[in-house]
Formats: structure tokens, C-alpha cells, sequence
């Protein structure tokens, strides 16, 4: 170290012209702060805007407002609403955790759908056939939904990792098999149909959780939700905390961003990633079982599309929330407000599906900011690092 | 403050100059690459133009070629003021470039990247018989219907070369066109230019950092130095020191720095003993040239130590089946510096990658301290204690998303935890104390690492690397595409790691480098070790001929 | 096993079965056309399911306004809006191009649902065209030359594909930015807008085939119509190893398998579950592709965004 020593000044000159990033003064950091929530807002402006032209032009009943006042009055205000909008959204909230997972190790899983239905499968079928005290009953039927959601993730995952086929192309198709599979279960008594005297004149139902069975549920000021809702907000914690403090959760996110680096430090790609599918699938099936088991879905009991699209949401709450365990919360229930504010817009005459419209609105607008800002920073790293070369 | 090159006689005077580039500024946020620099370039000349890394010659060349627009001045061709806006126009004002990083690609043949970049309609027929032509017109002996990815990194360049030739430009532009020959194929390329030069009346640019290449090769000479033009003129009358002090602004008295500066010869006229290297290359009338000289490390005896790293008989293929490691067999001893020498492409990328584990390999083992350890397995050869500067820290040596303090702890993680859950205050602490140590230049432990500078990234790898206690240290092109500081610093990391007894296996291209810091040096050549010798009697032009694929068996035996 | 032996010789020798999965294959053959110039240029678009369906829908809008010719011209025009959403948001702003496909997909879904439960277009099937000579091939024949005739227009784009592919400029580049974006950006080629070019052209191609399917197939447009063909599409392409007898291949057997399921039931043989039947193109494209995936070698580049200096 001592030779070089006085020749520091013309060498560290030579070497690094300037400080990689120049120091930023409070006052850009603050413009740039609030660049980015106008960026954000326009972006939800736009979105908005563009799902509420949609109804003024092609439904001649409803108008825009009258839309988003309807559907803000199913998911929060009216009566005993913003329960069941909890219910709906823990779906959404595990299904989320688990393509977060899944998402932080570089895998894109996109068949939480089928996932799910598997798993609420598997939860049905083990719920009714075993014996044993009803909370218990209800646990282990549970862990069987998550079995089952985990290996139909699973299987993705080994392809990926041994046969090298894209895990977003399997995982999709497999969750048609997946729908298919359990519909031909919902036509066979030693499968998942329903006795015939507990269907009454119904097709394709399986037999309804008995009431010991249910996960209890709880009345707060009014509003009457499962308790699955606080288990899905600490596995977000959970979440949260295992990806970003623990070493599993920092070699899964290594592995996520530079699989070579992360096989050089010691990450398999074969365990973590699918380690992750498995989890993401979990998370899924968990979903199914909490679905089946918890209310708000149906009456405790398996029908054909037994999904509802809450695999979707799910994946589509991880995209927006850009896999952050604890922003997911505030989006699941965004997402589960749309699903249960639409129930009301029968009464305007606008066709439901125009949530599904301000769904996909939202989440292609919240994808451009980042995109934006990513795109941004990077761009100015380079043009600062890539100086005289 | 810039000088303009002054006209030679000579009869083409009379047109004006293929290329006037005059006053350009280039600025990249607060850093200047290029001020107020001008060149001229003249039909019928090469014109080297010396630098350091990081001196704004690439960046002028860019300016030339359209890939980087100036903020100020002019570029004139044939007297009159052009602007070129991208590389497509530069092409049509007769300006091409041969790249120092190939632009081939490597699934498509000869003739479709020969083709790649033109306008107007694809005729393969024309572009295949144009090729065959200028092959045979230089004696380049490609074929128009290989395919890129079975040729050697020579040939490849000699696509490089036709691709330029094929629009039958006037101004042709170098990037370091012989970082990836070995010598003879290098004295092979400056034969071709030559001949394209005189015969053809094109004007050449010849960016090099390698002095020796500037002096045999070119007619006129301009020196860069932290983006300005700090001498220029006919090269005829110019020597090594003076051309070497002005590139570097001071007195060249370091050995280390020949290295930089590819004064290979200078190296090779010199014995061993360090204190001629100052009465040769400078006025050493520096009070600094007796501290500097006394630096460097007399030869080494062979450590009698049992060797800390054994690779014996690894063969290793690639997943198109091809063979890129041939029984190769090494070995490493404590406080060693191994260089592994070899023109690029024959197994060095390889051979880091299985010490990286990210190669499994088909027959052979490695062993570290005597004890086997497994191949491809996730992080075995890190726990084994082989720590690993990889050639392309970007894709084996760092997470760019993640932040400085993350990257410092990635091989790992349990020095800054407890049973299983992370520390964010000792990472932090940990890591602020690795930064101060390296010197590493950055807004804290917690700037994201893509904001880093490429040499303070590589800073970064190299205090994650080094504070793991390594048995064995692999450097794979450490100094690559760093300036002379920063080689400087990496030099002396490498050279105190072996002091303090870790096995160093240097891995490099650039034959001045690992001449400059090896104990012993050995030579790779399509994937198997093809040659030896210790640092005592390195016999260059026999380790060019080694590098270059020669069967040495007779001569090897006598050393 | 026996009944399925037996269901399997019925279904060969059936000449609607034939001609059924020949306009299932077609289908595919539109979508992966331009699905392989995408993915050759480095992109899987997931998003082609939502250009086929927003083809469909268009082609319903226009068959109701004024044609089958203005049908398919809002087929490609609706097409080519999402592939244009596609297209700017990974290849300009550089968002996850699997992102992106997969909220369009929910998204165009959510809005062709809808506007169809707003405003129902009045569409139908297109008759038939017999081509005189070919049409009288035993078996194949009417499979292949008496059908709708928009069904023709596949045809001609095969080689098309191919010609632009391996006998044009643009072809050339965009391999070549597929296989080394970096290398393709120094010799002057725009990486981003070339991709976007062949984003473009996939809306075009799967917007014309979603309208074709409509077209040929049902006739009513159900925003179920496509129901995952575009999945297949892509997977036909990475089954036929990203070339362009691989891919037709590709999409001829899992059109082929598909189709041929479906007429099991109506050949008398109701004992098999029509889950299985749903079912089967998916295991047979997920079968084909854990057999084959391995030992093609990709496009370098493919999936990976490419920004100016990064690698």
C-alpha cells in the first residue's frame, strides 16, 4: 500500500473522475419525490378515465359515476360490506404471497388459478371423509389443500428445472387440466360428488363442510368475517420477514436476480426454485382450502369454477403491490373491494365485468411507473459509469 | 491547449483530410470525456491514437461513428462539415468501424453478419461472392457460409474486418483490435492493414493502449490523457518514453505500469533486476523511481508447500458437446501467483467457471488443500475457501439489484447472522467497514451496486472475495476494460494476497499482466496446459508461440 | 382400452373429424406465425391469447357492420391495438414482457365481456368453398380445400412467414437481435423497434386467425371462443424448436389431438369423462414439450429485455 500512496492524487484522479452518483441535494430528492406520486396519480387518472369512457360508450343504462359510486358502496360503505370484502380479499392475499415467493426467485408462475382449485380440491376431499375433532379436522384438511396446490406448482417446477420447459407455459396449461381434473371429480361420488340425498336435485357439488368443520368466523362492528383474514395478514408478515431477513429469503432473491451468482454462493436452482414453485402453490392451495372452508365463497361446498377468478387476482395483486409482502395487503383488499362492490352494479345495469375492466386498468397503470422510473435511473447510472471508456 | 496534428508533406495534401474531427466536447453528467479534441486523419496513413483506459479515446471513436452524438464542435469529411447521427449514417458517409468487443453474431453465418447493418434489399448471392473477394483479395481465407460460432476468435475478427471492408470505406476505425489475437495473429492483422492502407488510400485509426503496437504499425501518433489531447504528431520521430510519459502525465518507473501500457519489449530487453527498467523507459530523475523500484518483488524460489489447488486431468465439454476443457492439469502452491496465459477462447472462461461451480466437469477432480472437492455443486468450491474475481463480474460476481452491502455478503450470508435470520445493523457495520477498507467509492452500504462505477464494482467483488479467508484466489481478466489506477490497486491486492499465502491463479489475456505479476507462468491452448516456466526464464517469443498453437515438445524439453 | 382402440380407428377414418381439426390447426397456424417472428426477435408473447381474442371480437364487429372483408379487417386492427399496448410496455418502457401479456390477457377479457354483454355483435359462420379437383382428395381433400374460405388464407402465409424469415433484410435482423441484441445494436440495427415491428406483426397474424376461428368455427362470438389456444401457440412453436416446419408441425398435432378428442363422444363412445377430453390437448402439448424441450437450442435472447448498455 505504501508506493502507492503518493501517487494517489493523480491516479485517483485518473480513476474515478467523478463520485459514482453525484450527491443529490435535499431539493432534487424532494422534486423527484413528488415526480414520482404525480407520475403514479396521472397514471391512475388515465386509468380510471379510460374504464369510465368504456361505460359511457358502450352501455347505454349506467354512467361512470354512477358506476364507481355503486361499486365503492358493495366493497366498503353500505352495511356489513367491508366484512365480507375482508373475506374475500384473504384469498386474494395468500394467492398473492405465494407468487410473491415464487416471484422474488426469478419464477413466473402464473397458474395459481388451477393451483388453487386443486387445493380447495384436495381440502374437500379430505375434509368430509375424516374423523377426529372438528378443529382439528379442519387443520389437517387444510394441510392437504396445500399439498395439493404445492405439487400441481411442483410439477411446473420440476420441468422447469430438468427438462427446461418454461415454467409460465406449463403452469398455464396446467391449470386447465387443473379445472378439468376436478370437474370430473365433482361427477364421481368416490371422488368429490356429493351423496345424493345431501345434493338434493344438484349436479356436480360436492358434499358441504360440516359446521364444526368451518373456519369460525367473527363479528366486528357490524361486519361478519372468517378468521382465515388474520391468518393470511400474518403470513404476510411472515412473508415479508422471511425474504428480507432471512439468509433463505436473501438466496431466494439472489437466485431471483442473478442465478449464476447465486449458484457460485451456494444457491441450487434446483431446491430454491422449486422450493419457491412449491411454496407458491401452497400459498394457492391454501387459498382453495380457505375459500371452501371459510364462507363468503358458496355454502361451504365444492361447485364446478369453483376459482372465480381469484387465482387472477391474486397473481395480478402480486404484480401491482411489485412483490412487497406488506403493500400486498392494501391491494388485496383494493382487488377483493372491486370483487364484492361489483356485486352491487346489477342494480345500475352495467355488466359486472366492467370490474374486471378497472382491474387490469389499474394494474396495466401501475406497471408504468416503475417501468418508467427504472428505465430512468438506470439510464443515468449508465450514462455517469460508461463516461470515457 | 488542444495541438492539431501538423501536415506532413506528402502529395495527398493537396485534397483536404479524409476526417477533421475538430473541438469535440462530449460530457457524461459532470465527467468529460472529451475536451475540445481534435484529429485529423489522412487518406493513406494509420493513425494511432494512445491512451490510457478511460482517456476518452473510445469515446472519440464513437463520436467519429455515430454511436455517441458530441455536445460541441465539428466533424468534417473531405473539407466539408457533416453531422453523423448513428452508425447507419456514419456507414454512408464511408466511416466503419472494427469493434474491440465483436458485433457478430454468433447463431448467423459470415455472410449474414457481413450483411447485418446494410440498407436496401437482401441479396445473399452478391454479399456471399463479395466476401469471397475480399478474402481473397487480403488473404483472409474465411468462408462466406461458416458459421460464426465455430470459428476462433482470430477468424472472427477477420469477419469483423470484411464486414467493414464490404462497404469500401475510406475511413477505418480500430478499438483495440489485437486484445484477443495472439502474436501472430496480430503481425497477421497489422500485414492486412497495411496492405489496405497503402494500396487502397484509406485513412486508419488505430486505438491502442499498447505502446509497442503504436510504435511499429502507425504514421502519426495523438496521445489522450483524461479527455484531452496531450501530444500529437508523426510517430517516426517519437520514442517509447516520451510517448509513455505523456499518456500517463508523469514518470513511467513502475513495471506494474509496462503492464498497463503493453511495453512488452521494454519488459523483455530488461533482466530481471528492476532498477534498469527506470534508466530505460523514463529520465528517472524521479525521487519517487528509487522508492517505486525497490517495490517490486525479486523472483520467487518454487514453494516447497504442498500445492493448495490441484486440478488434474479436467475435461469438461460445452452444451453443444464441444470440448472446452482437454485433461486439463494445474496446480497452485500457497503464496503463489500462477498466471494462465492463452489467447482468448481456448478454455480460460471454462476453467473459471468450474472453480466457480458453475461448470460440472466429465472426468477429473479438483482438489483444494489436498481434499477433493465436488464439481457443479452450488457454492462447494466457495466453501472450499476458492474465492473467485470473475472475468464478467456482471453475470458470476454480482447482484446489480442488490445493494453494495448485500453484494458484500453473498457467498456468505451467516457472517452477518444468527441462526438463520440476518443482522441488518452488523451487515451494514460489516459493510461500511469493507468499504472504508477497499476504499471503495460509494454512497454507503445501502447505494443499489448498479450505481457503482465498473471499478468499484470490481472493488466490491474483490473485498467480498478477500475478507472470506480464501485458500485460493482465481482472477479471471481482473484489470479488464479498468484504468491504470484501478490496475494499479488490483495489481498490488493480488501481490499482497500471495504475500499473506493464498494461492493466486491469474487468469488473463493480456500477456503483459501476467508477466508484470506471476511467479510462474503457464500456457493455455484449446483447453489443455501446453507449456510451463517459471518466472526466472520467461522466453517470450517461445510463449508466443505456445499461446499461438505451436508444438513445442522439442523445445519445451530444454527448459 | 379396447373401446379406445376402437374410437381412435373410427375417428381416422371420419371425414369431419378431419375437417374439424384441420380448422382447429389453423387457428394455431395464424397465432404461431407470427408468434415465431416474435420469439426469433427475443419476445414470448403471452399476450397473443389476448390478441386472438380481441380479433375475434372484431371480427364479429365488422362481419355485423358491413362483411367477412371488413371482419377480418377489424380482426387485424383489433389485433394489432393489443400488441401495440404489448409492444410500447415492454419494448420501449422495458416492463416484464410475461407481466404485461398476462394483464392483458385479464384486461382485453374484462373488456371484449364487457362490451359483449353490452352490446351483442350479430356474426355467422361463413359458408363453405369447395375448391374445385382438390376438394375431391379422399379424406383429406375436403379436410383441406372444402372449407370456410377464409380458411384459405392460411395458405399463402406459411411461406410467407418463411420467405421474410430467411430471404429478407428485415428476417436477418430479426435473428439477429433475437440471437445477440448487443452485437445487432453496434452494427446499427434498433433492437427495441425491431422487436416491436414483430409484436406488431403477431397482433396482425393472431388478431386475422382469432377472426378466422370465429369465422370458420362457431359463427357467435363467446368470449370463450379461444379458451387458451393462444398457449398452445406458443407452446407449438417452442415444441417445433423455434423453426418453421417444427412450429406447423407443432400446431397441426396439437390442433390435430384437440380436435380429434372432441369427436369421441359424438362416435358413440360416452363412457370417457369429457374432462379428459378438455383436457388432452393441454397434457399432450405439456408431454411434447418436456420430451423436446431440452434438445433445441433457443433463440439467445429470447425473453430478455435489451437496454443500450445492459447486459
Amino acid at each position: 500500500m505504501t508506493d502507492v500512496g503518493h501517487l494517489e492524487p493523480v491516479a485517483s484522479d485518473a480513476m474515478n473522475p467523478t463520485p459514482n452518483e453525484p450527491p443529490v441535494s435535499e431539493r432534487s430528492r424532494l422534486t423527484s419525490a413528488s415526480e414520482v406520486i404525480v407520475l403514479y396519480a396521472s397514471c391512475l387518472f388515465v386509468a380510471l378515465a379510460l374504464a369510465a369512457l368504456l361505460v359511457e360508450l358502450a352501455s347505454d343504462k349506467g354512467s361512470w359515476s354512477s358506476v364507481y359510486t355503486v361499486i365503492l358502496d358493495g366493497a366498503v360503505r353500505s352495511p356489513g360490506r367491508w366484512g365480507l370484502t375482508l373475506g374475500v380479499s384473504a384469498p386474494i392475499l395468500l394467492v398473492a404471497l405465494g407468487t410473491t415467493v415464487s416471484g422474488r426467485a426469478g419464477l413466473v408462475n402464473i397458474g395459481q388459478e388451477g393451483q388453487l382449485v386443486v387445493g380447495a380440491g384436495f381440502t374437500a376431499y379430505v375434509g368430509v371423509r375424516i374423523g377426529g375433532p372438528g378443529p382439528l379436522a379442519l387443520l389437517i384438511s387444510l394441510a392437504c389443500g396445500v399439498v395439493g396446490g404445492a405439487v400441481w406448482a411442483g410439477i411446473a417446477g420440476v420441468l422447469r428445472f430438468w427438462r427446461n420447459v418454461p415454467e409460465v407455459l406449463t403452469t398455464l396449461l396446467m391449470g386447465v387440466v387443473a379445472a378439468n381434473l376436478v370437474g370430473w371429480g365433482l361427477r364421481n361420488q368416490y371422488l368429490l360428488l356429493a351423496p345424493p340425498e345431501g345434493r338434493a336435485n344438484r349436479n356436480q357439488v360436492s358434499e358441504p363442510f360440516a359446521l364444526s368443520r368451518r373456519i369460525p368466523r367473527i363479528t366486528l362492528f357490524g361486519n361478519e368475517f372468517p378468521i382465515s383474514v388474520f391468518a393470511a395478514l400474518a403470513f404476510a408478515i411472515i412473508v415479508w420477514l422471511v425474504l428480507g431477513r432471512t439468509v433463505v429469503g436473501f438466496r431466494l432473491r439472489m437466485l431471483g436476480r442473478n442465478a449464476r451468482t447465486a449458484q457460485r454462493a451456494g444457491v441450487s436452482e434446483k431446491r430454491y426454485g422449486v422450493g419457491a414453485m412449491l411454496v407458491s402453490g401452497g400459498f394457492a392451495g391454501l387459498a382453495g382450502g380457505v375459500m371452501l372452508t371459510g364462507g363468503d365463497f358458496g355454502n361451504y361446498q365444492l361447485v364446478a369454477n369453483f376459482g372465480a377468478g381469484i387465482g387472477f387476482a391474486g397473481l395480478l395483486a402480486a404484480l401491482v403491490a411489485r412483490q412487497r409482502a406488506l403493500v400486498l395487503i392494501v391491494v388485496a383488499f383494493l382487488f377483493g373491494g372491486l370483487r364484492t362492490g361489483s356485486g352491487f352494479l346489477r342494480s345500475t345495469g352495467v355488466s359486472a365485468r366492467i370490474a374486471d375492466v378497472v382491474q387490469g386498468m389499474l394494474v396495466l397503470a401501475m406497471l408504468l411507473p416503475p417501468a418508467i422510473l427504472y428505465l430512468r435511473a438506470r439510464r443515468r447510472a449508465l450514462a455517469a459509469t460508461s463516461a470515457r471508456t | 491547449m488542444t495541438s492539431v496534428p501538423n501536415d506532413h508533406v506528402g502529395g495527398e495534401h493537396s485534397s483536404p483530410p479524409a476526417v477533421e474531427l475538430i473541438d469535440i466536447t462530449k460530457r457524461f453528467g459532470q465527467i468529460v470525456a472529451c475536451d475540445r479534441v481534435s484529429l485529423t486523419l489522412h487518406r493513406g496513413r494509420i493513425h494511432g491514437i494512445l491512451g490510457e483506459n478511460g482517456a476518452g479515446k473510445s469515446t472519440l471513436m464513437k463520436v467519429l461513428i455515430g454511436l455517441v452524438l458530441p455536445d460541441a464542435g465539428q466533424i468534417r469529411l473531405h473539407g466539408r462539415q457533416v453531422q453523423i447521427v448513428d452508425p447507419i449514417d456514419a456507414g454512408a458517409h464511408g466511416i466503419a468501424m472494427v469493434h474491440q468487443h465483436f458485433s457478430l453474431v454468433e447463431a448467423l453465418t459470415v455472410w449474414e453478419n457481413v450483411a447485418l447493418g446494410d440498407v436496401g434489399r437482401l441479396d445473399p448471392r452478391h454479399v456471399r461472392q463479395r466476401v469471397g473477394e475480399i478474402s481473397e483479395q487480403y488473404g483472409l481465407d474465411i468462408d462466406p457460409d461458416d458459421r460464426i460460432a465455430h470459428l476462433p476468435a482470430g477468424m472472427r475478427q477477420r469477419v469483423e474486418i470484411i464486414k467493414c471492408l464490404r462497404r469500401d470505406p475510406e475511413v477505418l476505425v480500430f478499438d483495440e483490435p489485437t486484445s484477443v489475437l495472439s502474436p501472430s495473429e496480430s503481425e497477421f492483422l497489422f500485414d492486412a492493414l497495411r496492405r489496405v492502407v497503402h494500396h487502397e488510400g484509406k485513412a486508419v485509426a488505430l486505438v491502442s493502449h499498447k505502446l509497442p503496437e503504436i510504435l511499429s504499425v502507425t504514421d502519426e501518433v495523438t496521445i489522450m490523457r483524461d479527455g484531452r489531447v496531450v501530444k500529437a504528431g508523426p510517430t517516426a520521430g517519437a520514442d517509447a518514453s516520451t510517448l509513455a510519459r505523456a499518456m500517463v502525465g508523469r514518470d513511467v518507473v513502475l513495471r506494474r505500469e509496462h503492464a498497463a501500457f503493453g511495453v512488452v519489449d521494454t519488459l523483455i530487453e530488461m533482466p530481471v533486476d528492476a532498477t534498469d527498467t527506470t534508466a530505460d523507459t523514463s529520465a528517472g530523475d524521479s525521487p519517487a523511481a528509487s522508492v517505486e523500484t525497490s517495490e517490486v518483488v525479486a523472483p520467487t524460489e518454487t514453494p516447497a508447500a504442498a500445492p493448495v489447488l490441484r486440478l488434474v486431468g479436467i475435461t469438461a465439454t460445452g452444451r453443444d458437446g464441444r470440448v472446452l476443457l482437454d485433461g486439463l492439469t494445474l496446480e497452485v502452491h500457497p503464496g503463489e501467483i500462477v498466471g494462465v496465459a492463452g489467447v482468448e477462447d481456448n478454455g480460460q472462461r471454462t476453467l473459471g467457471d468450474v472453480l466457480s461451480s458453475l461448470h460440472d466437469v466429465d472426468a477429473g477432480r479438483v482438489e483444494v488443500n489436498g481434499v477433493q472437492v465436488a464439481t457443479g455443486t452450488a457454492g462447494a468450491m466457495a466453501r472450499a475457501g476458492v474465492a473467485v474475481i470473475p472475468e464478467d463480474r456482471h453475470d458470476s460476481g454480482c447482484v446489480l439489484d442488490f445493494t453494495v452491502a448485500e453484494n458484500l455478503f453473498l457467498v456468505d450470508p451467516n457472517r452477518v447472522s444468527r441462526r438463520g435470520l440476518i443482522s441488518m445493523s452488523a451487515m451494514r457495520s460489516r459493510a461500511a467497514e469493507l468499504i472504508d477498507r477497499f476504499s471503495i467509492n460509494c454512497t454507503g452500504p445501502d447505494a443499489p451496486m448498479w450505481s457503482l462505477s465498473g471499478g468499484n464494482q470490481q472493488r466490491v467483488v474483490l473485498a467480498r472475495e478477500l475478507s472470506h479467508d480464501p485458500q485460493v484466489l482465481v482472477a479471471a481478466q481482473p484489470t479488464h476494460g479498468l484504468d491504470v489506477g484501478a490496475i494499479e490497486y488490483m495489481s498490488t491486492q493480488l501481490r499482497d494476497a500471495a504475500k499473506s499465502g493464498v494461492g493466486v491463479l491469474l487468469i488473463s489475456t493480456e500477456l503483459e499482466e501476467i508477466l508484470d505479476l506471476s511467479d510462474r507462468i503457464v500456457v493455455i491452448f484449446n483447453g489443455r496446459i501446453v507449456g510451463q516456466m517459471a518466472k526466472g526464464d520467461v522466453d517470450v517469443e517461445r510463449l508466443g508461440m505456445l499461446m499461438g498453437g505451436a508444438d513445442l515438445s522439442t523445445a519445451g524439453a530444454q527448459s | 382400452m379396447g373401446n379406445f382402440i376402437s374410437a381412435l380407428g373410427d375417428i381416422f377414418s371420419n371425414e369431419s373429424a378431419y375437417r374439424n381439426a384441420v380448422i382447429a390447426a389453423v387457428v394455431l397456424l395464424f397465432a404461431a406465425s407470427g408468434e415465431l417472428v416474435a420469439e426469433k426477435a427475443g419476445t414470448i408473447n403471452i399476450s397473443i391469447e389476448a390478441m386472438m381474442l380481441a380479433g375475434a371480437y372484431g371480427a364479429a364487429v365488422g362481419q355485423d357492420q358491413g362483411g367477412v372483408w371488413l371482419g377480418l379487417l377489424m380482426a387485424a386492427a383489433a389485433g394489432l391495438v393489443v400488441s401495440a399496448v404489448q409492444a410500447n410496455m415492454s419494448h420501449r418502457l422495458s416492463a416484464d414482457q410475461f407481466v404485461v401479456g398476462l394483464v392483458l390477457n385479464v384486461l382485453v377479457l374484462g373488456i371484449v365481456g364487457f362490451l359483449v354483454g353490452s352490446n351483442e355483435p350479430d356474426s355467422h359462420i361463413v359458408q363453405r368453398f369447395e375448391v374445385p379437383g382438390l376438394s375431391k382428395i379422399p379424406l383429406l381433400g375436403p379436410a383441406l380445400f372444402d372449407q370456410p374460405w377464409v380458411l384459405y388464407l392460411v395458405y399463402p402465409v406459411i411461406p410467407a412467414v418463411w420467405f421474410v424469415l430467411y430471404r429478407t433484410r428485415w428476417g436477418l435482423e430479426v435473428r439477429a437481435v433475437g440471437e445477440d441484441p448487443n452485437a445487432s445494436d453496434v452494427s446499427g440495427l434498433r433492437v427495441n423497434k425491431l422487436r416491436r415491428q414483430t409484436i406488431y406483426l403477431t397482433g396482425i397474424m393472431s388478431g386475422i386467425g382469432g377472426g378466422y376461428f370465429l369465422f370458420a368455427r362457431s359463427g357467435r362470438f363467446e368470449d370463450s371462443l379461444i379458451g387458451g389456444r393462444g398457449y398452445i401457440a406458443i407452446a407449438a412453436v417452442i415444441f417445433g424448436g423455434w423453426t418453421l416446419k417444427g412450429s406447423v408441425a407443432g400446431c397441426l398435432a396439437f390442433g390435430l389431438v384437440g380436435s380429434f378428442v372432441l369427436t369421441i363422444p359424438s362416435l358413440g363412445y360416452q363412457s370417457i369423462d369429457p374432462a379428459f377430453l378438455a383436457m388432452a390437448p393441454n397434457m399432450v402439448t405439456i408431454v411434447a414439450m418436456t420430451v423436446f424441450a431440452r434438445r433445441v437450442r433457443q433463440p439467445a435472447a429470447l425473453a430478455r429485455p435489451f437496454v443500450r448498455g445492459l447486459k
